[in-house]
């Protein structure tokens, strides 16, 4: 380590590591290594900033309560998404998603089915297919509607909501026509250039397992750095707004739908358990608790962050308030209908 | 980011999920049976961490044993290519790994639980099946449904043990609490049994089993309504192990 850190060698064999000091001075593993040791040194002083200060406190749990949370899923979604480069061939995307976009967005939506996670998951996942030329507007029908169609989500809602299967059908519905009506807005109004292509490492020449292993690495500290943002922000939200005044709106028709499907983007929960949540909302009308279970998979703080850092930030300002409407009305609409 | 420093990050991030599923203090922060699902977790990105480091490291040797050039020699395949910025990101991710190793935050206490407005949620009828023991050991959200929403009919002349800590309320009521959490401590909802008898005092989050039996008080069928119980015993425990029902 000391060497990288002498002068600029005029040497042409330079490592690196060498490389990298001669543009930084020094490398940026020994920042690392003395960012923590100064931490672990500095630890006395940090947890005395933190104690005897409640919300501080609460704001550090939640920060590491949603960020562990989601870890396990974003693992898994991008275990899928590094295999689906890795180990799928091209072609068979060609072959699985029609090439017309009106039908191949409800097909992806309805394929949303077999991917057992939350949204953090269907995020890298989402990017992988999209990185293997499969049409964006069906690769995100496949975004918003993995997180919320599983099985796993599916049977979280129904025992959530005890005897109420009207409950788990309405949100079957309502997330799935999200999914496609957003879909097909997307492929009819939405501009290439409003989606940056997933920055994906090159891995042409690269054995499978090895392209495997890059792009996992790659999409997992992409993504899981992004999701400390989201985690951040949804955590001091959690912290500032007070839920005392979560009563006031619950009985109007109009605004305990808009209220609650503004806290879903706030709260930032696991699809798989935001339907407990929603029932414990006992005061708000059944088609706000339904507004909840369909906005939250598919707009919320960490979810808006990891597709900011996926596709751009001028795709995820765009994208983000588009499925919030939707979502929004089609959840009034099934709840108008069904609840 | 470096493929080195991946590898360091990987294996930082990996450590940290697999210290607390090891150590059991991810109960302060998440459900119990996520605990399997953290290990996993944690021991795959330890081990890609692992993988992308000895890679890193066989490159940079071959790359000196040959005396290729920086560029060839490093791909430019996991480097972020000079200030695109974005995998710059990374980075950020070692704040949970701090936060989680050096100011380890404590379970969420009573500032959260009297953030919250109390809710006691209708149960079905099959929730609420015959209770068994003397005394009884029982949740405070158990205590809290069949008393708000049983009218406190299946705890009639039956001695209870609760677990729970303390908040305060006004007038000099102290209430045992318990935090419910549905995913995570993001969505932690209070449930509140207010204590009666010379009890006390205690300090918020002091944990405590208090021994004693319903009596009516505090509402019911609302889901608002705080119930009582009378104490013939309070005492001090430690926090369980998992703090949340």
């Amino acid at each position: 380590v000391t060497e990288q850190q002498q002068a600029p060698s005029t040497d042409q064999v330079e490592p690196p590591v060498l490389e990298a000091a001669r543009r930084l001075p020094f490398g940026a593993l020994e920042i690392l290594v003395v960012l923590l040791v100064v931490l672990l040194l500095a630890q006395r002083w940090v947890t005395a900033a933190f104690d005897g200060h409640p919300a501080l406190q609460s704001f550090a749990t939640i920060f590491i309560a949603i960020c562990v949370q989601a870890l396990p899923f974003l693992v898994l979604g991008v275990v899928l998404s590094a295999a689906i480069g890795a180990f799928v061939p091209p072609a068979f995307w060609a072959k699985a998603v029609p090439d017309n976009a009106a039908l191949a967005v409800p097909v992806a939506a309805c394929a949303g089915v077999v991917l057992p996670g939350c949204e953090c998951a269907s995020v890298p996942v989402a990017g992988g297919l999209v990185a293997r030329g499969v049409k964006p507007a069906a690769a995100l029908a496949f975004l918003l509607s993995a997180p919320a169609i599983n099985p796993v989500v599916l049977v979280a809602t129904s025992v959530a909501f005890p005897g109420r299967p009207s409950m788990v059908l309405a949100r079957f519905l309502a997330s799935l026509a999200t999914a496609v009506v957003v879909g097909w807005i997307w492929a009819r109004f939405g501009r290439g250039s409003w989606m940056r292509p997933p920055r994906r490492p090159p891995t042409e020449g690269l054995t499978p397992y090895e392209a495997f292993r890059t792009t996992m690495a790659h999409d997992f500290l992409q993504s899981g750095g992004f999701l400390v943002i989201g985690g951040l922000t949804a955590a001091a939200l959690n912290v500032v707004v007070p839920r005392t005044w979560l009563s006031d709106v619950a009985g109007h028709p109009f605004w305990s739908v808009l209220f609650l499907a503004g806290l879903a983007v706030v709260l930032a929960i696991c699809s798989e358990a935001d339907a407990f949540v929603a029932a414990s909302l006992t005061t708000f009308t059944p088609t706000a608790q339904l507004a909840f279970m369909v906005v939250g998979p598919t707009v919320d703080l960490k979810l808006v962050a990891m597709q900011a850092g996926t596709f751009g930030r001028t795709f995820a300002s765009r994208f983000a308030p588009l499925t919030f409407v939707v979502a929004v009305l089609s959840a009034s609409l099934v709840g108008w209908w069904l609840l | 980011v470096r493929r080195d420093v991946q590898a360091v990050l990987l294996v930082l991030v990996g450590g940290a999920v697999l210290r607390l599923s090891l150590s059991g203090s991810y109960t302060n922060y998440v459900k119990q049976s996520m605990g399997i699902w953290l290990d996993l977790a944690g021991a795959a990105l330890v081990a890609l961490g692992a993988w992308t480091a000895v890679r890193a490291f066989r490159e940079h040797r071959a790359a000196a044993a040959e005396g290729e050039t920086a560029e060839t020699a490093e791909p430019a395949a996991d480097d972020d290519g000079h200030g695109h910025g974005l995998t710059r990101a990374a980075w950020l991710l070692l704040l949970p790994v701090v936060a989680i190793f050096v100011v380890a935050p404590p379970a969420l206490g009573a500032f959260s639980a009297n953030r919250t407005p109390v809710v006691v949620p209708q149960p079905p009828p099959q929730a609420l099946p015959p209770l068994v023991g003397d005394p009884v050991q029982i949740g405070v959200v158990d205590y809290a449904m069949r008393a708000v929403w049983d009218n406190g009919t299946s705890l009639r002349g039956r001695d209870v043990e609760m677990v729970g800590f303390v908040t305060h309320g006004p007038n000099g009521a102290w209430y045992l609490t318990k935090l419910q959490i549905s995913c995570c401590a993001a969505d932690a909802q209070p449930y509140k049994v207010k204590v009666l008898g010379d009890f006390g005092p205690y300090s918020d989050n002091a944990w405590v089993v208090v021994r004693g039996h319903w009596v009516p008080g505090g509402g019911t069928q609302r889901d608002d309504a705080i119930p009582w119980v009378q104490a013939t015993s309070v005492r001090a425990v430690a926090q369980p192990a998992n703090p949340y029902e």
